[in-house]
């Protein structure tokens, strides 16, 4: 009985560190270009490293990027900076 | 009816589909405006998410994420002003490499001056003078430009004139120097302002034009 329990503990550990190095190796390919697109926008690289969390951290870079004025200036009009023509 | 079709759709696909339909749809419309950002048309972005619902799509989204993030981007394709030089040199302005530099800026035969009018200002100034200091509060130095608001800098910004042109060059206030909307950085050195429509300085909007 506990022979057979601790084969199910240890095929459990040993899938979830197979999980976690799967997901760590794929987030370094997102976390590599986006630290980059981080840095060129003005913010620090380490913004990338959202990418670690599972499902919603792409999504917190993305919004950062997409809804925050980027330091280092943008290629588009800024919302709320329109000229005023006389 | 059209509403009902998709809640239908969406029921007979489960509720991870919502999300996932959700999901896609915000990523687009991020990516839209990262795209846009960085000077390049949102719909590449958007393009480059909806790749993601094909076969391979999602191989090709992440080698489009690598190209995106190592390509040269259109907001920093504006090169610097040739010519135009600071009148005080403690920082060398950034430059770009010689392969993309424009050819020198000619010097342009209309003389007349400039006008920044808006917000309840109203300043005219013209190339006798090569700089011309912006700033929120005036010391009655030459040369001075006031703006009178809180969201100006002391200085803010320097004008320069050269051959019938005009550049602009910020000086890292907080409140930040716009031209035509876009950002301008104290790391973009002087921009020839010559062909501009308006500028924010902080929070007031002035309107360029020849007087």
């Amino acid at each position: 009985m506990w022979t057979v329990i601790a084969w199910l503990v240890g095929l459990g550990t040993f899938f979830l560190m197979v999980l976690l190095v799967v997901h760590v190796l794929f987030a370094l390919l997102l976390i590599v270009p986006t630290w980059r697109i981080c840095e060129r926008a003005g913010y620090s690289g380490l913004l990338s490293l959202f990418h670690l969390l599972p499902v919603l951290g792409s999504f917190i870079v993305m919004a950062v990027l997409a809804f925050g004025d980027w330091p280092n200036g943008e290629g588009r009009s800024a919302p709320g900076t329109q000229p005023v023509r006389p | 009816m059209m509403g009902f079709d998709l809640a239908a759709l969406l029921g007979a696909l489960g509720l991870g589909s919502a999300f996932a339909v959700v999901g896609v749809a915000l990523a687009g419309w991020m990516c839209w405006r990262i795209a846009d950002k960085a000077g390049l048309p949102g719909w590449t972005g958007l393009g480059a998410i909806l790749l993601t619902l094909t076969g391979i799509g999602s191989l090709v989204s992440l080698i489009l994420l690598w190209v995106f993030a190592f390509m040269r981007w259109p907001r920093d394709g504006a090169p610097a002003v040739v010519g135009f030089v600071p009148a005080s040199a403690g920082r060398a302005p950034v430059m770009p490499s010689p392969a993309t530099l424009p050819p020198p800026p000619k010097a342009l035969a209309d003389r007349r001056g400039w006008k920044l009018t808006g917000n309840g200002v109203a300043l005219a100034f013209d190339d006798a003078q090569a700089a011309y200091l912006l700033t929120g509060e005036g010391s009655g130095a030459p040369g001075e430009l006031v703006v009178a608001d809180p969201s100006v800098g002391r200085p803010h910004a320097r004008l320069l004139t050269a051959g019938g042109r005009l550049g602009l060059e910020d000086l890292g206030t907080p409140g930040g120097t716009f031209i035509d909307g876009a950002r301008l950085l104290p790391a973009h050195g002087p921009r020839d302002i010559t062909a501009v429509r308006a500028l924010k300085l902080g929070n007031v909007v002035l309107a360029l034009s020849r007087s």
